[in-house]
């Protein structure tokens, strides 16, 4: 994996330098709308600039996580179990991207 | 020097509360019905918790990461600049944590 390191170790870098300002943005949504009915919320994450907003943080998200996670894997898991852990985060991010993904396509239509 | 490992543990706990994440929007795509347990279960007191907890995390590791991004560009190494940086999220993260939960709290109030 050393020659990916590189493309690693930048796209950490970049999700984090994206995903600074969508959680502001998220947090933001999330107070604004506590206490709001169902269908306000359902509102407000159709509207197309808060479902592409959300599209993204969704990626951005778990591509972060999931090289967030294999770091800390290679950090303190034995190298023979590795392939088995990494494979499980590999599965766990794009589980989570998915089903969000399809949630918010759902939401929005 | 604490920051580092709890970077490390708020990340964990980021990535376990976003995939009870995608399964509370997963749970709202399926419908009000569907989804009024979940929502119920969010406002409870436990449920307030797990959330405040989770905005916490959110909030240091947001903080602590754009002290990561500036220690790449090379600055901020200074072994003072570190301890005081590292008081700063600490200090900053818990504040701003409780003024956005309040602030929640207040506006489910109103609703």
């Amino acid at each position: 994996m050393t020659h990916k390191g590189t493309a690693t170790f930048i796209a950490q870098r970049a999700s984090a330098a994206l995903l600074a300002p969508l959680v502001i943005w998220f947090l933001w949504g999330a107070v604004a709308h506590a206490g709001a009915s169902y269908e306000e919320v359902r509102a407000w994450i159709a509207a197309p600039l808060n479902a592409g907003l959300m599209a993204v943080l969704i990626l951005a998200g778990s591509l972060h996580m999931r090289i967030g996670l294999d770091e800390i894997i290679d950090d303190y898991i034995d190298s023979g179990a590795r392939g088995v852990f990494k494979l499980l985060n590999l599965l766990a991010s794009l589980g989570a991207a998915a089903l969000g993904l399809w949630s918010l396509f759902v939401l929005s239509f | 020097m604490a920051a580092s490992i709890v970077h490390r543990a708020t990340g964990v706990a980021l990535y376990s509360g976003t995939l009870l994440l995608a399964v509370w929007v997963f749970a709202a795509s399926q419908g009000a019905a569907f989804f009024a347990p979940v929502g119920a279960f969010l406002s409870s007191p436990f449920g307030v918790l797990i959330l405040s907890g989770y905005v916490w995390a959110l909030l240091f590791h947001g903080l602590n990461g754009l002290r990561h991004l500036y220690w790449d560009t090379g600055r901020g190494l200074g072994a003072a600049t570190v301890r005081q940086t590292s008081w700063g999220v600490f200090a900053a993260s818990i504040f701003l944590a409780i003024v956005v939960v309040a602030a929640g709290l207040a506006a489910r109030g109103q609703g």
